[in-house]
């Protein structure tokens, strides 16, 4: 199956250091590429310093006070700030990953699942830490079990279900982020190389002829989709750590 | 009942499985995302003040409902290769 082999990250480089495989591949090269851009897109924005902005300086300076307005200041409110570089620096990679993955020869990072399994790890220890660090170890422990428990033997039992489901639930959260960023991402790409093999699956001249013109114009409007996928995946993936910081700092009552 | 022959039917079974469990999940995932765009739309038509809130709040939901039928695809995934 040739359509998985481009799925697959290609070892430039092998390296073994113990038994650890850190080859470099060109997803560990594309991630790169993907921080450098990162830095000096942004670093340069912010060094124009028009006072009435335009081009690259307007288009960052948008997409930051966007992070900073519906992603910060809405969910977590004034004193959220302290969370901005972390969520402005998660929404920035994965926005640039999954768009530096449309350029023709560059792998995206963000459909493996090891990437998005590393940030959605990294959102569970933060939203973790976060209501430990603002309630203590037991205070937390005990937003784990709702308010309004019937009394008896019923209560118990029905505490103990509830404390069950809730770690089920937040075991289940980095999850599902890990798995919809990389489900969407790989899915996309996987669609957009069905559509070209399609030019080669068909063999004889009468219906290459049919199908070509039909498969590159799919495979144009699914680009044209992956776009905004991109887009959109990355925002999701940013509002929900920012909406699972904000669950654990101030638990709902 | 031959073993060999039964063995033999292993991948095709597993593609069907395949092919079953996302056309399962897509029949879900789209009465869901029907019934979520909508409502917005509704609530949009009702109060074109607060039209951008609720767009933001409808694609918060779009990703949710997606994802359920994104769990689905990886099955597939693993199932057809």
């Amino acid at each position: 199956m040739n359509l998985m082999e481009h799925l697959h990250p290609h070892v430039y480089i092998p390296l073994k250091i113990g038994s650890m495989d850190l080859s470099i591949t060109n997803a560990v090269v594309s991630i790169w590429i993907a921080c450098l851009l990162v830095f000096l897109t942004l670093t340069f924005a912010g060094r124009i310093g028009r006072l009435i902005p335009t081009g690259l300086q307007n288009l960052m300076e948008s997409l930051v006070s966007f992070v900073k307005n519906s992603l910060i200041h809405e969910i977590l409110g004034e004193e959220g700030m302290v969370w901005f570089p972390f969520i402005a620096t998660l929404f920035f990679f994965i926005l640039f990953c999954n768009l530096l993955g449309l350029v023709p020869k560059m792998f995206t990072a963000t459909s493996n699942i090891n990437v998005t399994a590393s940030l959605a790890i990294v959102v569970f220890i933060c939203t973790q830490g976060a209501g430990i660090a603002k309630q203590g170890f037991v205070g937390y422990c005990k937003t784990f079990v709702p308010k309004g428990m019937p009394g008896g033997i019923a209560g118990v039992v029905l505490t103990v279900f509830m404390v069950f489901v809730e770690f089920i639930s937040q075991l289940a959260r980095p999850f599902s982020l890990a798995v919809r960023l990389f489900a969407n991402m790989t899915a996309g790409h996987m669609v957009i190389l069905v559509f070209i093999s399609m030019i080669f699956m068909f063999q004889g001249i009468f219906a290459r002829i049919f199908v070509t013109p039909m498969a590159l114009v799919m495979a144009v409007v699914m680009m044209a989709f992956e776009i905004f996928v991109g887009l959109l995946q990355a925002f999701i993936f940013a509002i929900l750590a920012s909406i699972y910081i904000s669950l654990a700092v101030h638990p709902e009552h | 009942m031959d073993a060999t022959g039964l063995a033999q039917l292993v991948p095709g079974l597993a593609k069907l499985g395949g092919g079953l469990s996302i056309g399962l999940a897509a029949l879900g995932t789209g009465i869901g995302m029907g019934i979520l765009v909508g409502k917005a739309i509704e609530g949009m038509a009702r109060q074109p003040e607060s039209a951008g809130m609720l767009r933001t709040t409808m694609f918060i939901g779009v990703a949710f409902v997606e994802a359920l039928a994104l769990y689905a695809l990886v099955i597939t995934f693993l199932l057809i290769f």
